[in-house]
Parts: structure tokens; sequence; C-alpha cells
């Protein structure tokens, strides 16, 4: 295993506490904790191009970039029309 | 392993530390204001080093490129995330 892949790991076993998080929280802390979902998942797809060293996978990490922002937005504006 | 492998992994050290605290902060911190901050921060300096260390690894070929454009998008959507979450966290009188 290479410091990359090691990298990954680490930063996927970060996701467990934020689903956590997710199930016992408020809404609120629920959509905080997915934010930080958004950006570990999109760092560890990045982690894990760079660790199989294929170009193409960095594809993955740019899709998760852009739409998990859009994604997190829809769940913001349900959130407002809670209110 | 050589001075590049060696900044590679410091700068994959720093950037997986980064991102284990801000979870750490997101667990302990008291209203969702507070744990947005730490939030919003895995998405400023984390995202850098990583994209710097595969710079370093990989120099200017396409996959550096793409490590800098995740780091950008992630820098500058989160952002906008964080303010449009904060905003929604005000009007229902979260951290007050």
């Amino acid at each position: 295993m290479n410091p990359w892949l090691a990298a990954a790991a680490v930063l996927l076993a970060g996701v467990v506490p934020c689903g956590w998080l997710c199930v016992r929280g408020t809404r609120m802390d629920a959509l905080v904790a997915l934010e930080l979902t958004t950006t570990l998942v999109t760092l560890t797809l990045l982690l894990l191009a760079e660790g199989f060293q294929r170009s193409s996978y960095f594809v993955l990490a740019l899709g998760a970039a852009a739409l998990g922002f859009v994604g997190n937005l829809v769940f913001v504006h349900f959130v407002e029309r809670e209110l | 392993m050589g001075t590049r492998g060696l900044v590679v992994d410091v700068l994959i050290a720093l950037g997986v530390t980064g991102e284990v605290v801000c979870v750490v902060g997101l667990l302990a911190g008291r209203t969702a204001i507070d744990r947005l901050h730490y939030a919003a921060a895995a998405t400023t300096l984390p995202p850098a080093f990583v994209a710097a260390a595969v710079v370093v690894e990989e120099g200017g070929s396409s996959a550096a490129i793409n490590a800098i454009v995740v780091a950008v998008l992630v820098l500058t959507l989160g952002s906008a995330l964080t303010h449009a979450t904060a905003r929604v966290a005000h009007g229902r009188g979260e951290g007050r």
C-alpha cells in the first residue's frame, strides 16, 4: 500500500463519524456533516486516482466536487423551505 | 526515499491531518454553526496540500492540473455552500 492509498483509507474512515452525526444529530447538524462528507469523498477520490496511477480517475474527483456542491445546495434549499 | 518523496509524504500527511482535525471538530462542536466552522475549514488548506502533493509527484501533467482544478473547485464552491448553510442556520436560530 502506497501513501496515497493509506491517506485515502484514513479519509474514508472519517466518513463514519460524519454518518453517525447525520443519523443522530439535528437536521442542521446532518446538513453540515453531509458537507464535510462531500469534501472527504472528493479528496479520497483524488488520492485514489493518484494511488492507482490512473489519470482518467481524476474525472471522478472533478465530478464529485461539482455535483456534491449542487446536491448540498438542494438539501440547503429544502431545509430553508422547512422554516 | 528522495527529497521529492519526502515532500510528497509531508504534504499528504498535512492534508490528511487537517481533515481529521476537522472531523474531530465536527463531532466536538456544540451547535451547527460551531460545526460549520470545521466543515468550512476542511475545504481550504487540506485540499490545497493534497493538490500540492499531486503536483510535486506528477509535475506538469494532466493529473496535476486536474488536482489543482479540484482543489480550486472545492475551495470556491465550498465557501459559497458554507455561506448558504450559515444563512439557513441563522434563520433557524442555531448558535444563539
